[in-house]
C-alpha cells in the first residue's frame, strides 16, 4: 500500500502545528468562535449533538495493521473506547475533545493520516472498490488511480472552495461494489477497441434532497489524460455550479439545468484549453505509485482445505459464516473475508478499540498487513490464505464481529441519526437495531436472501436510503420520528433511486411495516430471485397494498397502526 | 412557555445547561429556569457573559415542560441530549 514521502510527511505535520496553534489561540480567547468554526472544518472536526465529533480520512478504504491499531488507540485515549465506519469508508469519534485534538492530529500523522477534507466544500474521500486488487473480476486496479486523485485533489487550489462538497468513486472490476453512479463523479475502468485500458466516466449522481443516478458523460477515456479531463468537470462545476442556493449547488443540479450533451460539450472545450501535459501524470510517477499497489507475491494454493471442510460439516456459524461473507481471491487457495460491524444489538458501523486491535492483530498475521473498509460500514481482510480461515474466524469469533450476514437483510447501512448527528430529524441507530432483532434468526435471513436496507435519519441521506433495495428515511413529524419507506433502490450497475412507497410511519410501526414487505416478497418471489427482482418484476402495487390496504377499501392498516 | 439556556463547553464540547454566571451543569434539572419573555432575556444577557469569555459555544435558548419544578427537555432532540448520550 502507499506510503507517505517525505513532502506528504512535512505537509501532514505542518497542518498538524498549525492546527494546534489555532486551538492554542482559541482556548485562549484570542479568535472568536466564528473566526474559529472553518479551521476546525478544515481539519474534520465538526460539532454535533453531544460533542465534538472528529472525521479521519481513510483513503479509498485501506487501512495497514498499525493504522487501525493507531485508530483504537486514539478511540481508547481520546474518545469513548469505540468509533464509526462511515459510507464515506472514513471513520468518525463521536466524543472528540477539542483541547486534546491536535494530540489525536499528531497520532494520527504518525501512521501517515489526517483529517484534512473530511469536510467543506472540497473533494472528499475518494471511495473504491473493496476488492480492490484481489478482486476475479477485475481489469485493473483502482487504487492506483484513487491514490493519484487522492495526491491530485488534496489542497488543490482550485478545488478547495467548491459550491458544495464533492465525491469521486471508481472501480476497476466488472461488478460495481463502489456505487459510482451515485457519485458526483463515478469511474469505471474498461478496455478500449485495442484492447486498452481507460476509463469510462459518469456525472452528476447522488444522494441527498434530489438523489439521481449519473449519467455517462464519456464512454472511453484514455487513462493517461484522467487528471486533465477532471480538472476541466471540476472547471465547468467550479466556475457554473450555483453557490447562491444550498439545494442546488451538487454538480447533479448544475449537469441537470444544462442538460449531459450541453455539460460535455463545455467540459470537452474546457479540456482543449487545458494545458494537458503539465496536469497529467508522467509515465515515471504513475509507475512509482503503481509500484506500491503492486500484486502480493502469494503462492497459488488448492482451492479446499480439509480444515475448513471439516469445521464447516461441525459448526454450523462457521459454515453460514463462510457461505456468506469469504469470496473467492484472485490467487487460488486464497479467500477474501468480510468482517461484519453487524452483530446483533450492535450499532451499525461502530468497532470499538478492542475490535479493531483484533481485525489488526489478524491482518498481521495473516492477512498480509491490509485492511479495508467498506462503504457498507464493514472491513475485509482482502489477502487470506485458506489453510488460515479457521484461525482468522475463531479470532473474529473472540472479538465479536464474527457474524456472518453479509449483504444479508441485517447488513444495515445506518447513519448515526439523532443519536449524535445535529442535523438529524429522527433516529436510525435504533430502527436499524430493531429491524435486525426481527430477523436475527440466521436461517430466515439467509432465505430472505440478498437484500439491502438502508435507514439515514434525515434528507441528507448518509445511510444511502435512497440506493436501497428498502430505504428508512427518518421525518420529522410535528415533534415526532416518523419513517418514509422507499422500495427499489440499487446502487449498483442497474443503478436505481427507490420510490416512496406512501406516507410515513412512526418508529414504532416500522419493524412489523418491513416484516410485511419481506413476507410480500415471499409470498410473490419465483424461485432464485432476490427482493429487487421480484420487487421490478411485481411492482409496487403488491407492497402497497399489504402495507397500507387495498385502494380504496377504508381500512388502512397504516391508520391502525398509528393509533395502535 | 418556560424556557432554559443549553450550549456546549468550548473545551471539550459537553452538554451543559445554564444555571448563573459561570456555572455551567450537567444536569439539565438543575438549570436556571426562565418562566417568561423577560425572564429569559435577562438569562440569556448573562450567559452572553460566558460566551464572550470563551467559555462556551453553540448557546441556545430552549423550551422545557417543568416537573415537580424542575426542567425537563419537550423535544426528541434535546431528550436526547439531555440524556448526555445516544439513546442505545
Ligand atoms: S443522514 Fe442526516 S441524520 Fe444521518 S448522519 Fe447524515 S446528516 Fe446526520
Amino acid at each position: 500500500m502507499y506510503r507517505y514521502d517525505e513532502f506528504d510527511a512535512a505537509f501532514v505535520r505542518s497542518r498538524t502545528a498549525q492546527f494546534r496553534d489555532q486551538v492554542a489561540r482559541r482556548l485562549a480567547g484570542e479568535i472568536s468562535e466564528e473566526q474559529f468554526r472553518p479551521l476546525r472544518l478544515h481539519n474534520g472536526l465538526y460539532l454535533q449533538l453531544h460533542a465534538y465529533m472528529l472525521r479521519v480520512a481513510i483513503p479509498y478504504g485501506v487501512l495497514s495493521a498499525r493504522q487501525l491499531e493507531q485508530l483504537a488507540r486514539i478511540a481508547r485515549k481520546h474518545d469513548r473506547g469505540y468509533g464509526h465506519f462511515t459510507t464515506r469508508t472514513n471513520i468518525q469519534f463521536h466524543w472528540a475533545r477539542l483541547e486534546e485534538t491536535p494530540d489525536v492530529l499528531d497520532l494520527l500523522a504518525d501512521v501517515d493520516m489526517h483529517a484534512i477534507q473530511t469536510s467543506g466544500n472540497c473533494i472528499r474521500n475518494t471511495t473504491t472498490d473493496p476488492y480492490a486488487g484481489v478482486a476475479i473480476d477485475e481489469i485493473e486496479d483502482p487504487r492506483v488511480w484513487a491514490e493519484i486523485i487522492r495526491q491530485w485533489s488534496t489542497v488543490h487550489p482550485e478545488f478547495l472552495f467548491l459550491p458544495r462538497k464533492f465525491k469521486i468513486a471508481i472501480t476497476g472490476a466488472a461488478e460495481d461494489r463502489a456505487a459510482i453512479l451515485y457519485h458526483d463523479i463515478g469511474m469505471r475502468i474498461v478496455k478500449g477497441k485495442g484492447g486498452e485500458t481507460g476509463f469510462a466516466i459518469y456525472v452528476g449522481g447522488g444522494q441527498g434532497r434530489t438523489p439521481y443516478v449519473a449519467e455517462e458523460l464519456r464512454s472511453f477515456l484514455p487513462k493517461e489524460q484522467l487528471l486533465s479531463y477532471l480538472e476541466a468537470i471540476m472547471r465547468v462545476y467550479n466556475l457554473h455550479g450555483r453557490r447562491d442556493n444550498l439545494y442546488k449547488s451538487r454538480i447533479k443540479v448544475l449537469v441537470k439545468a444544462l442538460g449531459i450533451e450541453e455539460f460535455r460539450r463545455q467540459v470537452e472545450e474546457e479540456w482543449s484549453k487545458i494545458d494537458h501535459v503539465s496536469i497529467d501524470l508522467p509515465q515515471e510517477e504513475y509507475d512509482r505509485i503503481a509500484a506500491y499497489f503492486a500484486p502480493l507475491p502469494l503462492v497459488p494454493g488448492p482451492i479446499t482445505d480439509a480444515g475448513v471442510e471439516k469445521r464447516r460439516r461441525e459448526d454450523a456459524s462457521f459454515d453460514s459464516w463462510v457461505r456468506n461473507n469469504v469470496l473467492p481471491h484472485r490467487v487460488a487457495g486464497h479467500v477474501i473475508v468480510n468482517i461484519l460491524l453487524k452483530e446483533p444489538g450492535k450499532v451499525p458501523g461502530d468497532a470499538t478499540a478492542d475490535q479493531m486491535e483484533a481485525v489488526a492483530a489478524l491482518a498481521r498475521a495473516y492477512g498480509h498487513d491490509e485492511i479495508r473498509v467498506t462503504y457498507q460500514q464493514n472491513l475485509v481482510l482482502p489477502n487470506v490464505a485458506l489453510v488460515d480461515l479457521v484461525k482468522v474466524y475463531d479470532g473474529l469469533v473472540a472479538a465479536g464481529v464474527a457474524v456472518g450476514n453479509y449483504e444479508l437483510i441485517t447488513d444495515i447501512i445506518s447513519c448515526p441519526g439523532l443519536d449524535y448527528c445535529n442535523l438529524a430529524n429522527a433516529r436510525s441507530i435504533p430502527v436499524a437495531l430493531e429491524i435486525a432483532k426481527r430477523f436475527a434468526d440466521q436461517s430466515v435471513a439467509e432465505d430472505i436472501g440478498r437484500l439491502r436496507l438502508n435507514v439515514s435519519g434525515c434528507i441528507n441521506a448518509c445511510g444511502h436510503h435512497h440506493s436501497g433495495n428498502i430505504g428508512i428515511l427518518g421525518v420529522d413529524k410535528k415533534g415526532t420520528e416518523h419513517y418514509q419507506i422507499t422500495l427499489g433502490g440499487s446502487p449498483g450497475d442497474d443503478a436505481e433511486v427507490g420510490t416512496i412507497l406512501g406516507p410515513s410511519f412512526p418508529a414504532e410501526a416500522v419493524p412489523d411495516a418491513i416484516e410485511t414487505i419481506v413476507a410480500t416478497y415471499r409470498a410473490h418471489r419465483r424461485e432464485g430471485e432476490v427482493f429487487l427482482a421480484t420487487y421490478r418484476r411485481i411492482g409496487q402495487a403488491p407492497f402497497k397494498e399489504a402495507l397500507y390496504g387495498a385502494p380504496n377499501s377504508g381500512a388502512s392498516s397504516r391508520k391502525q397502526l398509528q393509533e395502535a | 412557555m418556560p424556557n432554559i439556556i443549553t450550549a456546549n463547553l468550548l473545551r471539550t464540547g459537553d452538554v451543559v445547561y445554564f444555571a448563573g454566571l459561570n456555572n455551567w451543569v450537567r444536569e439539565i434539572g438543575d438549570a436556571t429556569v426562565a418562566k417568561d419573555k423577560d425572564e429569559l432575556s435577562e438569562l440569556e444577557k448573562t450567559a452572553q457573559r460566558d460566551v464572550e469569555s470563551q467559555r462556551v459555544i453553540s448557546v441556545y435558548a430552549m423550551d422545557v415542560e417543568l416537573v415537580d419544578g424542575r426542567p425537563e427537555p419537550r423535544s426528541v432532540r434535546e431528550r436526547i441530549r439531555a440524556a448526555l448520550g445516544p439513546s442505545v
